[in-house]
């Protein structure tokens, strides 16, 4: 083996790189590792703002692993939207860029990435809000709809009717090609070198048996990047639930991160809130510690067959 | 310059231009005066900067229900105020309802100095010395009604005399025994109904519960919406109302906490939380307690003749168009009904009925009673003291802020007859609460009903917020059908229990005296039927 090189100059540059890094480091510190840290401590006290706090050791994980209703069911409903999640951007998007990129004339296929991507500027918000209010409300889009076609009988207050509103949460989007993804599988397509697309026609290999067989391979680094994304967006997002149904009707539609939230800052039981999300960090670097362990990239498949 | 070089400067020029000419016709003119008036405070020309949040009824601009002219009476009253306090400017702001947003904003002192809050969502927090308790002030007079010379007049001897609907105005006092709140209005919640339609139908005021479910039975069957309401009212109003007919008969003995006689004037033996925690150990407000889930049996008889979404915030479109024929609503509605220049019928407003023996083995027959009470609920906040040392002992920064003190002339001058006069009687929606002060005669009915008695104890206000929201929704389903009684009874009991043992650790409560109290009225509670067992020791 190489002995390292410890020449002056070497470690100077070496040195030099560190002290570079060194703002960004103390920054991560500072703002990420740190409120971590800080988290889990505080996670051992009950206290509220503005209240001396009292520390319980960890009463406050037990209350939410064992004695706290809402626990369980919303930790199934977060593992349903993560799953449906997962499904809908790894296909739905995929199979646009696909449609995209098979497209003949280069100025068709950039209109239709412009089309694709221009929505990703309206705020989240916004589009929930769009969908609460016109498409799912009482007198939105679907209920209209269903009247004019007469099915007046399946109108339904699709975000407050318990049997709906989890179903409603997962429609939310369609149909499910988001400007992002789509555009990072476009990437990926693109960057299929073209004597492998040259090689597949030559055999024979065209139409969905090329796409299933060639480009999905080639694309699993973008796969596994919207895999990653997708769990943790799933298990620590809850926005767009505060937005569309507040985790209701009930808790039929709750999620873990919404608990939190509303126990940090609508019963201002901080600790107990810190230990939620405790709890949620350590189920994300679990979950993504396994995505990169047993999803491999491209790359890595490349790599394996040679 | 070349040809291309030219035109693509006067292109330029003109995205310049464009640009420049909307900005100035879009900046925000209101921006400007917040910005002067910032720039007047810097430079101390004010000594006081007040900021105060008056709540959505009284929001200068506003048009309630988008009818009639925007809201100017607070900023009138505001404008004669800093008349005569050249050295004081009062900026009205909006603050978010949010409970999430003013918590951050109290805890950091930066919330405005006078806002307005459902004061039983003070008390929660008075301990933490957020607000200030007003009865210093109160219980002297207030001296723009000295300033007039008549010493007859309310108020020239103590503030508080100026408040006509008395008792409910004292009995807002938190259980620390303060008062944190002024109150310019009242409110009361009624049954509008569509009278046009009750009378081409034969349809009358029901007089008791059993009447009014009939009511309800036969509007649906006319293929209407009998009944609009929500689920925060039915957390709210109807649990307490229900729970009112069937415990009120049983206060003598349950009433163990009777040392306030300001607040017991009004209140005739309200349940304080650690009266409900105290009987919650004794088997009261649990399954075993045939009541309590008598209260959620009766509730769960209005679901068949709700709106489809209970979850909804719109209560209005249906009955206007209606679609529905009975709407519970607060008295703020008549304005919206008033106003409406093509409604096209006729409506009335009746009162909950009461149950009679008939329709509950457990009901009293008393009148149903009070559940509204002070609307608008102005408090004095720590940003009032922001003139003092923070580390000094609270109540010294009272009796030494000259900040606290201005905020508190502006609420005095706030409640001068012809000030609360502009304010509340700008649009009939409330009912003025300061003697002198006329009432729209459109609320009349609702100043008959808040003649009533005051309600036994509020539900979704005694606890924390997390009983409360774990309360709406098991409510929510229960009243969707997702679950059935026992399942909804198991959810409440254990969010009862919660709420309880939450409250007696965070408080440090003392039960020994409720239980004395409780020992002392067991031969009242000898002859009891249909109560809970004693809990198993």
């Amino acid at each position: 083996m190489k002995p390292p090189d410890l020449s002056p100059s070497r470690l100077r540059f070496a040195a030099s790189c560190h002290a570079l890094l060194l703002p960004s480091v103390l920054l991560l510190l500072t703002f990420i590792y740190l409120p971590v840290v800080w988290a889990f401590l505080k996670s051992l006290y009950e206290f509220e703002v503005g209240s001396p706090a009292r520390f319980v050791g960890f009463a406050n994980y037990l209350e939410y692993l064992v004695n706290d209703p809402p626990t369980w069911p919303s930790v199934f409903n977060m593992f349903l939207l993560t799953a449906v999640g997962v499904f809908v951007r790894l296909s739905f998007p995929l199979i646009v860029a696909k449609l995209i990129h098979s497209l003949p004339y280069e100025r068709t296929r950039y209109l239709y990435r412009i089309a694709f991507l221009v929505p990703i500027v309206v705020p989240g918000v916004a589009v929930q809000l769009l969908w609460s209010r016109m498409i799912y409300a009482d007198y939105g889009l679907l209920n209209e709809f269903l009247r004019v076609v007469g099915m007046d009988g399946w109108t339904h207050s699709w975000l407050n009717d318990p049997q709906t509103a989890l179903v409603a949460l997962m429609c939310f989007g369609f149909p499910f090609a988001g400007g992002f993804e789509v555009l990072i599988y476009y990437a990926g397509l693109s960057a299929i070198p073209e004597s492998v697309n040259e090689a597949a026609a030559l055999e024979g290999c065209t139409g969905v048996s090329k796409f299933l067989r060639i480009d999905v391979p080639l694309v699993l680094s973008q796969l596994k990047l919207i895999l990653v994304l997708t769990v943790i967006g799933g298990i620590q997002g809850f926005e767009g639930i505060l937005v569309l149904t507040q985790g209701g009707p009930g808790f039929e539609t709750m999620v873990p991160g919404l608990w939190m939230y509303y126990n940090a800052f609508s019963f201002q039981r901080m600790g107990y809130a810190c230990a939620i999300g405790v709890l949620l960090f350590v189920a994300i670097l679990g979950l993504t510690l396994l995505n990169l362990r047993y999803f491999r990239s491209a790359e890595e498949v490349q790599g394996g067959a040679t | 310059m070349s040809r291309p070089q030219f035109a693509l400067m006067l292109r330029r020029l003109s995205l310049a231009a464009v640009l420049t000419v909307g900005v100035v016709v879009l900046w925000p003119e209101r921006k400007a005066a917040v910005a002067g008036t910032e720039a007047k405070a810097q430079s101390g020309e004010y000594k006081y900067v007040l900021r105060m949040s008056v709540g959505q009824n009284y929001l200068p601009g506003s048009v309630p229900a988008g009818i009639g002219e925007p809201l100017q009476g607070v900023t009138q009253v505001v404008a004669a105020f800093e008349a005569r306090y050249p050295d004081t400017k009062v900026e009205i702001v909006t603050v978010p309802i949010e409970r999430e947003f003013l918590v951050t904003q109290l805890s950091g002192g930066a919330a405005p100095d006078i806002v307005s809050v459902n004061v039983e969502d003070v008390w929660v927090d008075a301990q933490k010395q957020w607000y200030v308790p007003l009865d210093r002030f109160l219980e002297r007079p207030n001296p723009f009604v000295v300033a007039k010379g008549d010493p007859a007049a309310p108020g020239a001897r103590q503030w508080w005399d100026m408040f006509t609907y008395q008792a409910i105005t004292r009995g807002k006092a938190a259980p620390d025994g303060n008062n944190y709140c002024i109150s310019l209005d009242m409110v009361e919640t009624g049954i509008f109904y569509n009278r046009t339609f009750f009378a081409q139908h034969g349809l009358r005021p029901p007089e008791s519960w059993g009447e009014f479910i009939a009511l309800l039975r036969r509007v649906k069957e006319l293929g209407r919406t009998p009944l609009l309401t929500n689920i925060d009212c039915l957390a709210d109003w109807g649990t307490d109302l229900i729970f009112d007919q069937f415990y009120r008969e049983l206060m003598p003995g349950l009433d163990l906490k009777k040392d306030d006689p300001v607040r017991a004037a009004y209140l005739q033996g309200y349940m304080d939380p650690e009266e409900i925690s105290f009987l919650h150990r004794q088997g009261y407000f649990t399954r075993r307690d045939p009541r309590f889930v008598e209260v959620w049996r009766k509730l769960g008889e209005l679901r068949p003749f709700l709106t489809k979404d209970i979850n909804t915030q719109d209560l209005t479109r249906e009955f206007v168009t209606q679609q529905a024929v009975m709407l519970w609503n607060g008295s703020w509605f008549v304005y919206r009904l008033a106003g409406d220049q093509q409604l096209g019928f006729d409506w009335g407003v009746f009162y909950l009925p009461p149950m009679l023996p008939a329709d509950s083995p457990y009901a009293s027959g008393l009148p149903m009673c009070v559940i509204g009470g002070v609307a608008t609920q102005l408090e004095v906040t720590n940003s009032a003291l922001s003139d003092t040392d923070p580390a000094l002992p609270f109540a010294e920064r009272i009796a030494r802020s000259g900040r606290l003190r201005r905020a508190v002339e502006l609420l005095q001058f706030m409640c001068l007859p012809e000030n609360t006069g502009r304010i509340v009687n700008e649009y009939p929606a409330l009912i003025p609460n300061i003697v002198g002060v006329p009432v729209h005669p459109q609320l009349d009915p609702f100043v008959e009903i808040l003649k009533r008695r005051y309600t036994t104890t509020k539900w979704a206000y005694t606890f924390d917020l997390r009983f409360t929201d774990i309360l709406k929704r098991i409510l929510h389903l229960y009243l969707t059908g997702a679950i059935d009684l026992d399942e909804f009874m198991r959810w409440q009991e254990d969010n009862v229990t919660t709420a309880t043992e939450n409250f007696l650790q965070r408080t440090q409560t003392d039960l020994a005296p409720l239980q004395q109290e409780w020992d002392r009225l067991a031969p009242l509670r000898a002859g009891w039927r249909d109560v809970p067992p004693p809990p198993s020791r």
